[in-house]
């Protein structure tokens, strides 16, 4: 598991991705993705993915980063009425999964709203 | 100590997690009232580790040096997610650098700021031109003991270059104070340290920063009324006031770097963070006085110089005010589900 | 060459405790091919998870050597939710073609072997490990996403989202092969548990074993016969941007869009004609975005149509007539397959209490991932 996370762990530690902006392939080489955005859908996940049962209830929002790229990511350390469409939101560095007790610890980007 | 070529930092950042566990609720849980030595402490969120909040600091230090490339990165901690496997290489990773040499440090609460000495080292002989000195804890209290009330989350973090024009401040000058004092200490295998409670003041706090103060005073000649600013390391908020007094500083003199009351003792970061507050207001040509203390046990006094380009520095990152002042409380339930004392 | 459907073969949607996956798919492999004296010269598998939900694959081989079809050809084809709908377009295209006269489409998924958390991976799987699985999204929760965006731009209301599920319960009553056989209300919809804001359990297709078959044959296989069938007049495969949150617009199923396209232009029919379409209703929110994308409402407008009665058995253009994956249930794999083998019923007037008047054209839509695939066959009545 915790290999196929190692090898895009520069993606996760900084935002870093590629897309090409006429047809969507991926093959390019990584930029730095600007750090903040804004929000433009969320939810509140009751029943998330095995793994995250600690974190529940889980906050994903759809964030659109300044030059218009889209990630996916959990909003953290924000009260639950400043999470909403259109808001402003930057980026951290967190735990993401957690393998266990004895397993690997994988870290990548959440937003929290500013 | 001093080094031969001059050295100076030349950014930093601080980061203070979002939650503040009130000492009331600590008390409500233990005690049936009242409350404890500290107003309230910072609490890592549950997703947070000595990792992310070293990075996050980091990125702040690295933002305001302005420099590309690190020789030696430093992570300053005793509560490392992993017993084996570096936290200081993720860091490394997460800042994109690669060809640098990356370590943990560990000496309970001073590990941080042996790093700035050794850096010191290294920059000041010419084998680096820049490192990382990183003093960061999800500090552990076992649940009901006194330690409970302070033991808190947060980092600092230092870049540290040769001096030239665009460092912030200079190091001039530090002095160390080490001996075998059991005081404070946490087993391999354990997950919470144990203490000797009384014995922690006394033969231990109190000796061994004095020992280095003094001993930095003699190698400088420098007296407590030559500094704008002292930060001592703050295990609780009694114990830097004291020692502030036997060394002969003012209450005005601690006041900014005195953050316990608010955020508790963030261990390896406490002293280090005192000092970020003091850099977030620092004027130019001020003098700063830093000792940190670790149990087991040792100290490490510096004497710092503030420099013309803390004006430049102004606004890159958040102040440790900043941040102290966006916390949010949570009760002791939410801080036992974010601190791993309860498990789903 | 012409194509048909000659007859198809249903377990009900449920919880199995006493059925394997193998079971399941031999259960509704004989009942279709009971129905019509034709021996598969192919056996095709839709299933998306077997190796997650019975740690089972291989599954062509394994269905083919218990129907004591030996040396038949036989294999499983994935497609996440449009698996059987994928499996049936491989049957399809090949019988259209001629390169063989008859194969045996058998959509099926075990999904009540294991835990619902285990499920909930399994689906998840369908969407990229890096970054979705790995924050800790579900596929509800990629629809909860959709939902919000859904009812905040097009204004929306929950209970004209809840008119689709309440639709597809309405149609599931008499339907005897559905999982839930239980007419619903507004209110049942919008005091469900919340699943993944604001998506409620009744928003969301239920877990549940299932198999469906369908055999599909040219003119060579069955002669001039045609009692009994349904022409395959037009099928479309589309796919599109992987992840529904890296759309430029996330409201727009455009794989929906040119598979439905395609398929009707390969049918040679114009939209007006379809009488009836079984679409994809996993969760509410897709089942309103599908119908947007075919034309048949206008965007923002598909709840409201269905609280209007447009959807409804006698209404303008029935859709779910059987209950739909909200009610008939959507064992994934099988799903497409079940959609199929209800247009096949409606076009023989084998529907029973479900039976749709006046019926020459029906259209299946199945989707895998959040409308990544997208699959539309158009059925005719056999002439």
């Amino acid at each position: 598991m915790a290999i196929q996370f190692w090898r895009i762990r520069d993606r996760y530690y900084r935002l870093m991705g590629n897309r090409c902006d006429d047809c969507g392939a991926r093959n390019l080489a990584d930029k730095d993705m600007p750090r903040t955005g804004k929000i433009l859908t969320h939810t509140q996940l009751h029943e998330p993915l095995p793994g995250f049962e600690s974190e529940v209830p889980l906050n994903l929002a759809v964030i659109e980063l300044q030059n218009g790229a889209r990630v996916l990511a959990q909003i953290v350390d924000t009260p639950q009425e400043k999470i909403e469409t259109g808001a402003k939101a930057r980026a951290v560095i967190r735990r993401v999964r957690v393998d266990g007790d004895s397993g690997q610890i994988l870290y990548g980007y959440k937003f929290v709203v500013e | 100590m001093k080094s031969k070529e001059r050295v100076g930092i030349k950014g930093y950042g601080a980061y203070i997690p979002f939650q503040r566990l009130p000492s009331t609720e600590v008390a409500r849980v233990w005690k049936g009232g009242g409350s404890g030595p500290n107003l309230e402490k910072a609490v890592a969120s549950i997703d947070e580790d000595t990792v992310t909040m070293a990075i996050e600091a980091s990125q702040y230090a690295m933002k305001m040096a302005g420099i590309e490339e690190l020789g030696a990165i430093f992570v300053g901690t005793e509560s490392k997610p992993y017993a084996v496997k570096p936290t200081s290489t993720i860091v490394a990773q997460a800042l994109g650098q690669h060809y640098t040499l990356a370590a943990d440090l560990e000496f309970a609460c001073k590990a941080a700021t042996e790093a700035v000495q050794v850096l010191t080292g290294l920059v000041g002989s010419g084998m680096i031109q820049n490192g990382l000195a990183i003093g960061v804890d999800t500090a552990q209290g076992r649940p009901g003991d006194e330690l409970e009330y302070t033991a808190a989350s947060g980092s600092a973090a230092f870049v540290i270059s040769k001096f030239d024009k665009d460092a912030i401040a200079s190091i001039d000058c530090s002095a160390s104070y080490v001996s075998d004092t059991g005081d404070f200490w946490r087993r391999a295998q354990e997950r919470y340290p144990r203490h000797l409670s009384r014995f922690t003041g006394e033969p231990a706090y109190f000796y061994h920063v004095e020992k280095s103060v003094r001993n930095l005073f003699q190698e400088t000649g420098l007296k407590p009324s030559d500094f704008t600013y002292a930060v001592f390391h703050q295990p609780n908020p009694r114990f830097p006031v004291e020692v502030a007094a036997r060394l002969g500083f003012t209450a005005g003199q601690i006041k900014t770097g005195l953050l316990n009351p608010l955020i508790g003792n963030t261990y390896a970061a406490s002293s280090p963070i005192g000092l970020a507050a003091v850099l977030d207001e620092a004027k130019p040509g001020n003098k700063i006085l830093l000792a940190s203390f670790g149990s087991g046990a040792g100290s490490d006094a510096f004497s710092f110089t503030v420099q013309d380009a803390i004006e430049k520095s102004r606004g890159v990152s958040p102040t440790v005010k900043s941040m102290i002042a966006k916390g949010t409380k949570i009760d002791y339930s939410t801080y036992t589900k974010f601190r791993g004392k309860l498990t789903k | 060459m012409k194509a048909y459907v000659a007859s198809v073969g249903l377990e009900k949607v449920g919880d199995h405790w006493s059925e394997s996956l193998l079971d399941l798919a031999v259960g509704a492999s004989l009942k279709a091919l009971d129905g019509r004296k034709v021996a598969p010269q192919q056996v095709i598998v839709g299933n998306m998870f077997s190796s997650a939900g019975a740690r089972q694959e291989h599954l062509g081989a394994l269905l083919a050597s218990s129907l004591g079809l030996k040396g038949t050809p036989a294999y499983k084809v994935e497609s996440a939710c449009a698996s059987g709908s994928t499996a049936f377009d491989v049957a399809y295209t090949m019988v259209k073609s001629g390169a063989i006269d008859s194969a045996l489409v058998v959509g099926v998924e075990k999904m009540r072997d294991i835990e619902p958390e285990e499920v909930s991976l399994a689906l998840a799987m369908a969407e990229s490990v890096e970054y979705t699985q790995f924050v800790g999204a579900s596929f509800a929760a990629l629809n909860g996403l959709l939902a919000r965006h859904y009812m905040e731009r097009e204004n929306v209301s929950r209970d004209e989202l809840s008119a689709l599920p309440v639709l597809s319960h309405a149609n599931a009553v008499t339907a005897e092969h559905a999982q839930f056989r239980k007419a619903i209300t507004p209110e049942v919809v919008s005091r469900s548990a919340m699943v993944a804001d604001p998506l409620r359990l009744f928003d969301c297709a239920p877990v549940g074993d299932g198999a469906a078959a369908a055999l599909v044959v040219n003119e060579n296989a069955i002669g001039r016969a045609k009692s009994g069938l349904a022409e395959i007049l037009g099928g479309a495969i589309a796919t599109t941007e992987f992840s529904v949150y890296e759309r430029k617009d996330m409201l727009r199923f455009e794989a929906t869009e040119m598979a439905f396209k395609r398929a009707l232009e390969q049918a040679g029919l114009p939209a007006s004609k379809v009488g009836l379409i079984e679409t994809h209703d996993a969760f509410s929110v897709v089942a309103a975005l599908s119908l947007e994308a075919m034309g048949v409402s206008k965007r923002g407008m598909a709840g409201k149509d269905a609280k209007e009665g447009r959807f409804d058995l006698d209404g303008d253009i029935p859709i779910n007539t059987f209950g739909g994956l909200k009610a008939r249930g959507h064992p994934v794999g099988a799903t497409g397959v079940y959609q199929i083998a209800e247009a096949y019923l409606q076009l023989t007037g084998a529907a029973g209490k479900n039976q749709a008047k006046d019926l020459d054209y029906a259209v299946t839509q199945n989707v895998g991932g959040v409308d990544t695939s997208a699959v539309v066959h158009v059925f005719g009545r056999a002439r």
